[in-house]
Order: structure tokens, then C-alpha cells, then sequence
């Protein structure tokens, strides 16, 4: 295994390329078919491999800009990408950040704020991560119930579609002029303030906790946009293809990436977007939003072990979440490929 | 490949690439590269390495606009190429009907 051992003369360490091909894979399948960047997940990794943390969020950074490139075109093809609604998206979400970003600021010059912060961040994913399942199983009852309320496929804004999406409904009936229509969302009208609120709400919150705004805006162009999940997956990779694509190279100008090691876990990453990105074509919205919401509780789960680590400075803790992270990633790698081949098997058999 | 087998799979790769990461984060993690080093020593490097650091070293608005660009190219050709591996394999995507 030595022979694909390099040496990567910007962060000065030497590292497996197979390594980093299969940690870019599993990010890529998973951001593929989520529509996000999951930086964290690289960055911690390389972090793990010795990376000094600024090389580290910068070279993930690069990895996200060209592994969402290779997303968005296959999101494209099946017409899951909203550019309009994604390019209003950018502005509000990047202006919330800002705000959100700045009030950390602020309040950490007032006492140290940053353990609330991770608590916070905890009880947002556990908190979203609860109710998508929640929602998941509410629809799964009503399906046990109802088994002739199922919808077949492609009969999207079915009676039960309309029940679950009850606050983009509301959201929708306010009629503060200028009204804006999404056709490539199905979405027929709605208030330009109140889309311009919720992402700048969601990018507020990703300023305040210090996370990639995809966690918080794929949740909210569902339930509170209204998109059927598969377009919500593709547009807000547009987010994360600007945010990422501006932080490579500022990241960059300042000397943080190791452009070899962002080379091959674009080799990984690159194919696993396009494999997670096809995904979606075998999966249900609400199979999606299920896969997501068990993510985010997990991630919630492996955030808590490490602020439990940080207040008692026990191994264990440090440990146990990363055990969770990786067991995620894996898993979840595993089901969505799983999910992939059974779909194209009776894709396959249905076409014979 | 039956379910047993999968999990058993599952299981094995979950070990091969956690128990190195879990000894290593149990003893707090492996030492960080020392210091950012702002300039890289070319002395002992050759072909791709030394262009890089070489770069890196020179000019840094040079090394960050390669750096997109390359991120950018390799991602796109990248994708073109495995989108044409799909389709071979019978993975097709064409617009699809969004189901809920």
C-alpha cells in the first residue's frame, strides 16, 4: 500500500490516495444525493490525517466546488434545479450569514459563547432531524390507514402532498406584492418577502452556528417553500456550489489548500456525486427526506459526544463520536448505493 | 448478494477504516503539521510537487485562480466522464417525475 502513499508538499504530509479517494466517495454520494457540501465531514477527516484545520476546511472546501459542479449537472438532466429560485437563495442566505456571523461576534466579546453555540446546534439537528421523521411516519400511518391514498408515481401535489406542506400552504396565501412564481419548482405564486425571509432565517441560523447553509435550507425550501424534495436537492446545491466556489478561492489566496490532496478527493467525490445524484431517481421524496432526517440526528448525536468531550476531556467521548460520524457516513453510503442498484435492477426487470 | 452477507460487509469495512481513526482520536489525534508554512522547501521536490510549491511559493493569486480553475475542470470532466460510464452500465437519467 505504500506505492499510493504521497507526499503532499503544501500541508508537508505524506498520505494514502486511497485514502483520500474513499473518504471523497462516500462525501460525494452522500452530498450527491442530499444536495449538500458536508464539508465538516472532509474537514474533520483530514483534520484526523494530521491536516492542520485551516489546510484542512480549505482543501474541503475545494473538494465541495468541484463535487457540486459534478452534482448540479446530473440534477440538471433531471430537471431537479431551480436557478431562479436558487440564485435568490445565494443573496438572502449569504446576507443572513453575515448577520448571524456578526452577532456571534458580537456576543463572544460579551463572554465566551461558543458552548451555547454547540448546544444549540445539537437541538437544531436532533430538533429538524425529529420532525422529518416524525412527518415521515405520520405519512407512513396515514398510508397503513388509507392504502388507496398512495400516490403513484409522478402524480406529485396529491391530497396527502397538500396535508404534509400545510405551513408552505400558509406561507403561500400572503399576498405582500411583488409575487414571484417558481414553475420549475411547481410552485405558481408566492410573496418575493416571504422567500426572501426564510433564507435569510435559515442563513441567519447557519451564521449564528457556524455551519454550511445546506443542513438548514434543504428542510426549509420543503416545508416551508413547498418544493418536492428532489428539486429542493438540486437547488440548494446551488448554494453550496457559490459558497463553496468563494471559499476555495479565498481560501486559496490566503494559501490553505493543498491542491494535490483536494485533487484526488475530487477523484472520489466527483464520481460519488454523480452515483448519489442518480440516487434520487430510485427514491421517494419522503424516502429522501427519512435518509436526511436519520443524518442530521446522528450528526446531532456525534456533536453532543464531542461537547461532552470538551467539558470533561475524556477520550471516550472523542471516540464515540467518531465512531457515530463514520458509521453514518458509511451506512448511509452503503443504503443509498443499495437503494441505487435495487432500483435499477427493477428499473431493469420492469423494462423486460 | 444476500442481506447477511451485506451487513457482514458492511460491518468489515466499518472496522477497517474505524479502528485506526478511533485509536487515533482516543489519543487525541495524531500531531498537526507543525505550523502553517507560508513557504514550502522545493530543495527536495520534483515534476508535479515542485510546479506546485513552486507556484504556491511565487505567486498566490496565481496558485488560488489554478487552484478554481482546476477544481472547476476536473470536477465538470469528471462528471461527464462517469455520467458516460452510467449510461453505459444502463444508468440513464433523463427528467423525472417528482414523487413525494
Amino acid at each position: 500500500m505504500s506505492f499510493f502513499n504521497v507526499y503532499l508538499p503544501i500541508a508537508g504530509i505524506h498520505l494514502n490516495i486511497l485514502l483520500l479517494i474513499a473518504i471523497g466517495f462516500c462525501v460525494g454520494i452522500m452530498g450527491g444525493f442530499f444536495g449538500l457540501g458536508l464539508g465538516f465531514i472532509t474537514n474533520t477527516a483530514l483534520n484526523i490525517f494530521r491536516f492542520h484545520m485551516a489546510f484542512a476546511i480549505g482543501t474541503g472546501l475545494s473538494n465541495v466546488f468541484g463535487q457540486s459542479l459534478s452534482a448540479i449537472r446530473k440534477h440538471q438532466k433531471m430537471g431537479n434545479v431551480d436557478w431562479k429560485l436558487g440564485a435568490i437563495a445565494i443573496f438572502t442566505s449569504v446576507a443572513g450569514f453575515e448577520v448571524g456571523s456578526r452577532v456571534v461576534i458580537a456576543l463572544e466579546k460579551a463572554g465566551d459563547v461558543g458552548s451555547v453555540i454547540r448546544w444549540s446546534y445539537v437541538v437544531v439537528l436532533a430538533g429538524l432531524g425529529s420532525f422529518m421523521c416524525y412527518d415521515y411516519f405520520v405519512l407512513q400511518a396515514r398510508q397503513l390507514k388509507r392504502p388507496e391514498a398512495d400516490s403513484p408515481a409522478g402524480n406529485y401535489g396529491s391530497g396527502q402532498e397538500r396535508q404534509h406542506s400545510s405551513v408552505a400552504r400558509r406561507l403561500h396565501q400572503i399576498n405582500i406584492p411583488p409575487m414571484i412564481s417558481f414553475p420549475a419548482s411547481q410552485i405558481e405564486r408566492v410573496s418575493l418577502w416571504v422567500v426572501v425571509s426564510v433564507f435569510l432565517c435559515t442563513g441567519f441560523l447557519s451564521g449564528v452556528l457556524g455551519i454550511g447553509g445546506g443542513f438548514m435550507i434543504l428542510p426549509a425550501l420543503v416545508y416551508l417553500i413547498g418544493l418536492p424534495t428532489t428539486i429542493a436537492v438540486g437547488t440548494s446545491l446551488i448554494t453550496v456550489l457559490a459558497t463553496a466556489g468563494f471559499g476555495c478561492l479565498t481560501y486559496a489566496l490566503d494559501g490553505k489548500v493543498e491542491l494535490l490532496a483536494a485533487v484526488f478527493l475530487l477523484v472520489g467525490s466527483s464520481i460519488g456525486a454523480q452515483i448519489g445524484a442518480t440516487a434520487v431517481k430510485f427514491i421517494k421524496g419522503y424516502g429522501i427526506r427519512l435518509l436526511f432526517a436519520i443524518m442530521m440526528i446522528l450528526a446531532a448525536l456525534s456533536v453532543m459526544a464531542e461537547q461532552f468531550y470538551m467539558m470533561t476531556s475524556r477520550p471516550a467521548f472523542h471516540a464515540f463520536s467518531w465512531v457515530i460520524l463514520e458509521g453514518t457516513v458509511l451506512a448511509l453510503t452503503a443504503t443509498i448505493i443499495a437503494r441505487l442498484l435495487l432500483g435499477y435492477r427493477a428499473e431493469r426487470a420492469g423494462r423486460i | 448478494m444476500s442481506t447477511k452477507k451485506m451487513f457482514a460487509l458492511l460491518f468489515l469495512s466499518f472496522l477497517f477504516i474505524s479502528v485506526p481513526t478511533i485509536s487515533a482520536a482516543a489519543g487525541g489525534g495524531e500531531k498537526e503539521t507543525a505550523a502553517l508554512n507560508q513557504k514550502v522547501d522545493t530543495s527536495k521536490l520534483t515534476g508535479i510537487n515542485r510546479w506546485v510549491a513552486e507556484m504556491y511559493n511565487g505567486d498566490r493569486v496565481l496558485y488560488a485562480i489554478v487552484v478554481t480553475l482546476v477544481m472547476a475542470a476536473l470536477g465538470t470532466s469528471l462528471a461527464f466522464l462517469t455520467d458516460l460510464i452510467l449510461k453505459s452500465l444502463g444508468l440513464e437519467v433523463s427528467r423525472i417525475s417528482h414523487r413525494e
